[in-house]
């Protein structure tokens, strides 16, 4: 736990929820629906106590408005912006320490209206906009609209800028069984923001590589550059960033995505080129260390796949490793039909002992910066069971990331599904695991240049 | 070189209360040598004389470009000659300069001319600058030519930036090869061309006034021949001070 107001976003002990679960005549349906998914997802998963304020009186205390404590940590609130700041000074005022209000729809004169009754009096605020929401594996907190998304617990945290984007990565998550620590949306930014929220994680043990995905420049250019930066030195931060100057309909300033890029780069962020990349790129860095050079061995059961691997390899900038001779002599002493040479092709036959040993010789050569395991079930003799040596052999290397890549559809669900407890990434596709490659080794850049 | 603050903040004064937010050439370039920046000598010519007093000065042969805050594009106005090796040729592209800009844009303040040393020609890269409203000073690199203009090849870092910085954002470029020498020829001077860069970012961190800065050329020589600014633009931002 961290020192800081934006504790009480993330770690409250009690928490208050406000909105309307039906609409009245004159207002829009949308919250309503928004704050009960709100209000559902916290009583199924918040391990803490809960406070639900429904103006429609239908959820909570029987109907009624339950009995409130005079100190609360936390407020969320779904609600369109005059009811909001109407309760805001009526319910929340002198009584919490924070507050997440996820609806938007604010104007320059209720947003200062906000920053007055909350700001000003020492809550901190996350939002407005902040949709859809903020989340916390480790305690249940699952303060978002979205109806039952609670990803499994772990060690990505993830700021996100865009509303819709916000979503899709907390579906992506819980689909992909990716381990999210913490989310975030950081909305308008009345009071934390960007910069805020990767200094707090930056801090926090629970995450062990830091994700933002930005949609938008920021505000205070050389605090979110600084925040980037010290965040780097303590652990991973990866960015997406959409290039605002090629795609918006309105005129963004010539090269305003281009120089946010740059910053990024020049804090020490490692750069995602998509979406897909962005969380596969997350998953390395959370689970193995960085790459200390280029080098990558490639180990397979199967020739084509390794083929592709390394193309993909040239093509992120890494180089297949060569091993030395002992190396080469030791594999081939032991298994003969083994290709010893750039790509280490063991048979078709290659069982556990095979890859258990290969791989080992394979880390233990000073010539191999990391490696690449692909193992195929189809059309070989290999048991899904059988990888684990892959986890077994890995910890043992405390500098040398190893990625696994049981290529394919069926084969990648059987292998992923045996390493998802190790701390071995799996990928399906050998690009896809040449590309966290390369967040590793642009992270092992990262942290040579910083600790310079 | 030694660096002349008071020198900067006074050319930068004296367009603002002559209500310019452009600074001539010669202007921009002095603002550059003051900080240390290597620049081709320009001087300001009111008159034919004058050009050819310069011009003995710098040296034939000697360049002249038109100098008129009102005229941004000088070739298209036909108010450049290159390669002028005496004193009558000083005289008549005075003349002919002059009087292409008049017909160019007949309502233009024409202070005069410019003259400019020559300088051998070498590899052409740009180096620039820009406030971003969020993160203030940034500096752009680039090679010259059809690279930033076609293939918008250019990298950005944030001002002030360390030697480290300056490397990476030269090597970050697709077309980086051609610096460290292709086709036999030799490697350029990267030690020269990272003091610049830093120089530059220096002077738009320090001079926040500055919107924008503009060095395009900078000829860019072999290793260690150096690098040095040929042409410069200097945009001052409005309301912006310092």
């Amino acid at each position: 736990m961290v020192e800081d107001g934006i504790d009480a976003i993330f770690e409250p002990k009690s928490v208050m929820l406000i909105g309307a679960s039906r609409a009245t005549k004159n207002e829009v349906v949308l919250p309503s629906i928004f704050f009960r998914s709100l209000a559902h997802n916290m009583l199924r998963f918040f391990k803490g106590k809960i406070y639900v304020i429904d103006l429609s009186g239908r959820l909570g205390a029987g109907g009624k408005s339950p009995k409130l404590p005079k100190k609360l940590d936390l407020a969320v609130l779904v609600l369109p912006p005059n009811l909001a700041l109407k309760h805001l000074r009526k319910l929340v005022g002198g009584r919490v320490k924070a507050v997440v209000v996820i609806s938007g729809g604010y104007g320059r004169e209720q947003l200062e209206r906000l920053a007055r009754v909350t700001v000003r009096r020492g809550i901190r605020v996350l939002g407005p906009n902040a949709t859809p929401g903020v989340l916390n594996t480790s305690n249940g907190l699952c303060a978002t609209i979205e109806r039952g998304t609670m990803p499994k617990r772990g060690g990505v945290a993830v700021i996100s800028q865009g509303e819709g984007l916000g979503a899709a990565m907390l579906d992506w998550a819980c689909f992909h069984g990716i381990s999210i620590s913490k989310f975030a949306s950081v909305g308008d930014k009345v009071d934390i923001d960007e910069a805020d929220l990767i200094d707090y994680l930056s801090r926090d043990r629970g995450a062990r590589v830091i994700c933002i995905y930005m949609e938008e420049t920021v505000r205070g250019g050389r605090k979110f550059f600084n925040a980037v930066r010290e965040a780097a030195k303590r652990k991973p931060v990866v960015a997406l960033s959409r290039n605002m100057a090629k795609v918006t309909v309105e005129q963004a300033p010539p090269w305003r995505g281009e120089i946010l890029d740059a910053v990024l780069r020049q804090a020490g962020a490692v750069r995602a080129r998509d979406f897909e990349e962005f969380f596969d790129a997350a998953i390395a860095l959370a689970k193995q260390p960085p790459m200390q050079g280029n080098r990558v061995a490639v180990l397979s059961n199967a020739f084509g796949p390794a083929v592709l691997a390394a193309e993909a390899l040239q093509r992120e900038g890494l180089t297949l490793a060569k091993l030395s001779d002992e190396t080469t002599k030791q594999i081939k002493k032991k298994y003969p039909d083994a290709d010893g040479g750039n790509l280490i092709c063991m048979t078709a036959a290659a069982k556990a002992d095979c890859y258990e040993f290969v791989l080992k010789h394979v880390l233990d050569d000073p010539g191999v910066d990391g490696a690449m395991v692909i193992n195929m079930l189809k059309s070989c003799l290999l048991e899904p069971d059988e990888v684990k040596v892959v986890a077994d052999v890995a910890k043992k290397f405390s500098n040398k990331p190893v990625v696994d890549v049981p290529m394919g559809g069926e084969d990648y669900v059987l292998v992923s599904d045996v390493l998802k407890d190790t701390d071995i990434p799996t990928y399906s596709l050998p690009e896809r695991g040449a590309r966290a490659l390369r967040a590793l080794y642009l992270y092992g850049q990262i942290k040579k240049k910083v600790e310079m | 070189m030694a660096v002349d603050k008071k020198r900067i903040a006074e050319i930068l004064a004296s367009a603002r209360k002559q209500g310019r937010l452009g600074l001539l050439e010669h202007e921009a370039k002095q603002v550059l040598a003051a900080w240390g920046v290597p620049v081709a000598r320009t001087e300001l010519a009111g008159d034919a004389a004058e050009a050819v007093r310069i011009a003995r000065e710098l040296r034939y042969p000697v360049v002249m470009k038109i100098a008129s805050p009102d005229i941004v594009h000088k070739s298209d106005a036909g108010g450049v000659r290159v390669g002028l090796s005496s004193e009558l040729e000083v005289r008549q592209a005075f003349d002919e300069i002059v009087a292409n800009a008049r017909a160019y844009k007949p309502d233009a303040n024409i202070l005069g001319v410019v003259v400019q040393e020559y300088l051998p020609q070498a590899m052409e890269v740009i180096i620039g600058t820009l406030q971003d409203p969020s993160f203030g000073a940034t500096v752009m690199f680039g090679l010259g030519g059809v690279w930033v203009e076609v293939l918008k090849d250019v990298s950005f870092r944030l001002a002030p930036l360390d030697a480290g910085d300056a490397r990476e954002m030269i090597q970050e470029i697709k077309g980086h090869p051609v610096l460290m020498g292709v086709r036999g020829e030799p490697q350029a001077d990267i030690g020269a061309l990272i003091d610049i860069l830093q120089k530059v970012g220096r002077l738009a961190h320090e001079f926040p006034g500055i919107a924008e800065m503009d060095l395009n050329p900078v000829f860019l020589f072999e290793r260690g021949k150096g690098a040095i600014a040929i042409d410069a633009r200097i945009i001052l931002g409005e309301g912006a001070h310092g």
